[in-house]
């Protein structure tokens, strides 16, 4: 028996002095499909969503106050634990952000560009197989969650290869990255993507595309149409699935997505069914991308990091070398870089949609203000919008498709 | 005689623990908006309309700074003639220790132009700022968190509320007076809901050095092979061996101990084995 | 279980033992855990429950339901907002209850040493074991339910938990 606690029950979820209809539900922090912890407290009218009220802030680490305590490259390993499905995207976020900011992002070799795009379309493909299995599990196909779970371990597995973390990657720096590919991880890469698109084919859109329930329950549910898109700043798919033509990699390209052959699926039919088709399109587009990068990477130089040694430290050999590289490093890490005095808002297309890095540097080595503008922040904000007319049943495939990660939306 | 070290109240902040005295931070430069041909006709059309004060071109995007009664107003006018549809983002920076007040931005995007833009207004402490949740819906969250962070109460908003923190909560976390490690009543707030206050002296504070080992702790850690019931007190003698003990040593009914002795192995028999 | 078999005689074999190691026996091999991802280590303990790893070969079976859990993995870092619900889901369970605190967020808050942040959960409830990692991997998850099933093993059934504690939790 444990020590009384001042915890008592309470009943915020049923309110008995009330003559009509309704109903109060308290859903969440702890259940199984609220993606993390949501909470969301529904008025139910019999079966129907009156109001919904999503109550956030479960996960909220204060990032953004750690920000402005921290250098900046110590603040990168926490930028994994954002979006932790898809973690160097969030490095890269960042990484990209502070490169504006000291105006290097054009000395970045050439082969960490490729690297990196590289582990962008693996992050997106991983946190899509992801999002599959987690929103079939909620609607209730389990074979799907085992499948894709099956592929999304490969593609760990490759990461992990790379840069020996499974989950929290900070497998991209400032300036670069910091380790090359291993040998033939080219090799496993291809086959992984022979076996992904047949698995996409064969399992997924298989099991899940023609199958009654699974059309039953998500099309025509969550239909986002293009005003409450556009007012929500929706991003990623929730914005082309209402049928925005808008890809930050293909509008204001990044990196060398400019250089590479690939097409944004977009769809108007604003309802859950019509975002799944998209994200297993991404899925075959990011297989596409990856295929064109293997050539470019060995047809790349062998540097790694931006030749910038008022911000950026020297290669491993030239520091252990050369005494100023060592004096150069040695002030880097303890103090930190003076990046200039000014703003930046840097804009990157995560697997979720829009993930923003707002910095406002006074010029020291500490950023004054970080804002991270994350899309599922504002993807579980539409839920008070979207979710009221549907059914109670349907909150959870709505919230499946959203896609929200809450380490993102509490930052 | 020593005297303390000055430490700012205003900013409570990690500070660079050294500074070159000659040391003077570059800007990041500031161009002209007519450098620009979109940002130009913008900012003209803007400037019919409305008093801008400032207008610049930084890394590659608009910023202009408005009077902050002026926002619901200009944002309305760059949404519906100048086509930034969508409020990516909106949020506060303080800046209260040098200026008194809060510079609020807005990050709008432009889809058609595929331009983004800035706005920016400085608000001094204690006013208030009017909501743009009207223009755009993704101002409800965004709005509620500034209020949630920096206590910038915003006019008209249909619930402001904490987002964030809990309701029960003190202080704005984002402000610079707030330290990261949170104030008394935050270091204190799950104990005092919990347990109530009366818990606190027999929980302890928080042990916020992450380096700190306390082999002696059994209320926290097993130690294996060495096994105390929890909370034993072991700081005057530390038990070097445990026997392993069974109930059935003490006589259980109709079983005799079936057990042999237990033998401890040696680090080569347990590889052998 | 099996260790003290002793008689093959004619009939059927018997084996003998005692009412804690049986009990124990049961216990220990079908661990169901709470599903309680709060963040990242969430999505490792998930990891660990699909394909690959296969918890349930360890009888570990997830459950929603804190009524029908008997082990609390608290994968995740704990706020200070989340603090009272785990506290509740902690009361709900049924004895015997163990508790797993994944990763280092829930072991002693961890990288986030900030003000939203509890200080490791065992300021909350009481934890019986410690899992290391950020994020652990799926197999560090597993072996510290191994590791649970050998202290299980170790302990009385009839587990006395009214002994006064000097602590609240």
């Amino acid at each position: 028996m444990q020590q009384a606690n001042r915890l008592r029950p309470f009943f915020e979820n049923l309110a008995f002095d009330r003559q009509d209809n309704q109903m109060v539900i308290n859903f969440g922090p702890q259940h199984p499909s609220s993606h993390g912890q949501l909470r969301l407290i529904l008025h139910l009218d019999g079966e129907q969503v009156i109001k919904a009220n999503p109550d956030i802030g479960y996960l909220h680490r204060g990032m953004e106050k750690m920000a402005e305590n921290m250098i900046y490259n110590e603040f990168l390993p926490t930028t994994d634990r954002m979006d932790y499905i898809a973690s160097s995207s969030n490095n890269y976020g960042f990484a990209l952000a502070v490169e504006k900011l000291l105006g290097i992002e054009d000395k970045v070799p050439r082969r960490a560009k490729i690297i990196r795009t590289m582990l962008l379309e693996l992050n997106r493909i991983v946190s899509h197989e992801f999002w599959l299995a987690t929103h079939a599990l909620d609607v209730g196909a389990m074979s799907v969650f085992l499948y894709a779970f099956r592929e999304r371990e490969w593609a760990l597995d490759l990461i992990e290869d790379y840069c020996g973390a499974r989950l929290t990657h900070s497998a991209i720096r400032i300036g670069g990255v910091p380790l090359d590919l291993p040998e033939g991880w080219t090799g496993n890469l291809a086959n992984y993507l022979d076996k992904v698109e047949k698995a996409i084919k064969n399992d997924y859109e298989a099991l899940l595309d023609e199958n009654r329930i699974w059309k039953m329950r998500l099309e025509n549910v969550g239909i986002i149409d293009k005003e409450m898109a556009r007012s929500w700043a929706t991003s990623g798919i929730m914005l082309r699935g209402s049928g925005y033509h808008w890809d930050l990699r293909k509008e204001m390209p990044y990196e060398i997505y400019s250089e590479l052959d690939f097409d944004i699926p977009v769809t108007d039919k604003c309802d859950s069914y019509g975002r799944y088709k998209l994200y297993m399109e991404e899925m075959r587009q990011s297989i596409r991308i990856l295929r064109q990068l293997i050539p470019l990477y060995y047809s790349s130089d062998s540097q790694l990091m931006a030749n910038v040694p008022q911000y950026i430290s020297a290669p491993k050999e030239q520091i252990m070398t050369q005494n100023y590289s060592l004096m150069q490093h040695f002030v880097l890490v303890t103090q930190g870089m003076r990046p200039p005095v000014g703003e930046v808002y840097v804009a990157t297309e995560s697997p979720k949609g829009e993930l923003g890095f707002y910095i406002n540097s006074q010029g020291d080595p500490y950023p004054y203000r970080l804002k991270i503008r994350t899309p599922s922040f504002f993807h579980t904000g539409i839920l008070q919008d979207l979710l009221p007319g549907y059914q109670l049943a349907d909150v959870v495939t709505i919230i499946g498709s959203t896609n929200i990660v809450f380490g993102e939306v509490d930052r | 005689m020593s005297m303390r070290e000055y430490k700012p109240k205003d900013n409570v902040q990690a500070r660079a623990y050294y500074t070159d005295r000659f040391y003077v931070a570059p800007q990041l430069s500031k161009l002209s908006p007519n450098s620009d041909e979109i940002y130009n006709l913008d900012v003209i059309k803007l400037k019919e309309n409305f008093e801008i004060l400032d207008a610049y071109i930084q890394k590659d995007e608009l910023v202009i700074y408005i009077n902050s009664f002026d926002n619901l107003k200009i944002l309305k006018f760059l949404r519906d003639d100048l086509t930034y549809g969508f409020l990516m983002e909106m949020s506060a920076v303080d800046f209260l220790a040098k200026r008194d007040g809060f510079e609020i931005f807005y990050e709008m995007l432009s889809q058609v132009k595929r331009k983004r833009i800035r706005v920016k207004t400085f608000l001094k402490k204690g006013l208030t700022i009017e909501t743009v949740e009207n223009l755009f819906r993704s101002a409800n969250f965004a709005e509620r968190e500034m209020f949630d962070m920096f206590g910038i109460q915003v006019n008209n908003h249909s619930f402001l509320k904490r987002i964030m923190m809990p309701d029960d909560w003190h202080g704005n976390p984002l402000l610079k007076t707030y330290p990261l490690q949170g104030d008394e009543s935050a270091q204190w707030y799950e104990v005092d809901k919990i347990f109530g206050k009366d818990a606190r002296e027999i929980i302890g504070p928080e042990i916020r050095d992450s380096a700190r080992v306390d082999r002696y702790d059994t209320e926290r850690f097993s130690r294996l092979g060495h096994e105390v019931s929890k909370g034993t007190d072991i700081y005057k003698s530390e038990p070097s061996n445990t026997a392993v003990q069974f109930q059935e040593k003490g006589g259980v009914f109709l079983i005799k101990n079936l057990n042999k002795p237990q033998k401890i192995l040696t680090e080569k028999e347990r590889r052998d084995r | 279980m099996a260790q003290h078999q002793v008689k093959f005689g004619n009939g059927l074999p018997v084996a003998l033992t005692t009412v804690d190691k049986i009990v124990n026996w049961g216990r220990s091999n079908s661990l169901w855990a709470l599903t309680y991802g709060l963040a990242c280590c969430g999505i490792e303990m998930m990891a660990s429950g699909a394909s690959r790893y296969d918890f349930d070969r360890f009888g570990t079976i997830f459950r929603a339901s804190p009524r029908q859990a008997e082990v609390m993995v608290i994968a995740g870092t704990l706020t200070k907002k989340h603090a009272e619900f785990i506290r509740r889901l902690y009361d709900q369970m049924a004895e015997p209850k163990w508790v797993i605190s994944m990763g280092s967020c829930a072991n002693t808050g961890g990288m986030f040493n900030t003000y939203s942040i509890v200080q490791g959960a065992d300021r909350v409830i009481p934890v019986d074991l410690y899992l290391p990692g950020c994020a652990p991997r799926p197999e560090t998850l597993q072996y510290a339910v191994m590791m649970l099933q050998k202290k299980i093993r170790r302990e009385p059934a009839n587990r006395n938990r009214n002994i006064p504690q000097k602590r609240f939790i």
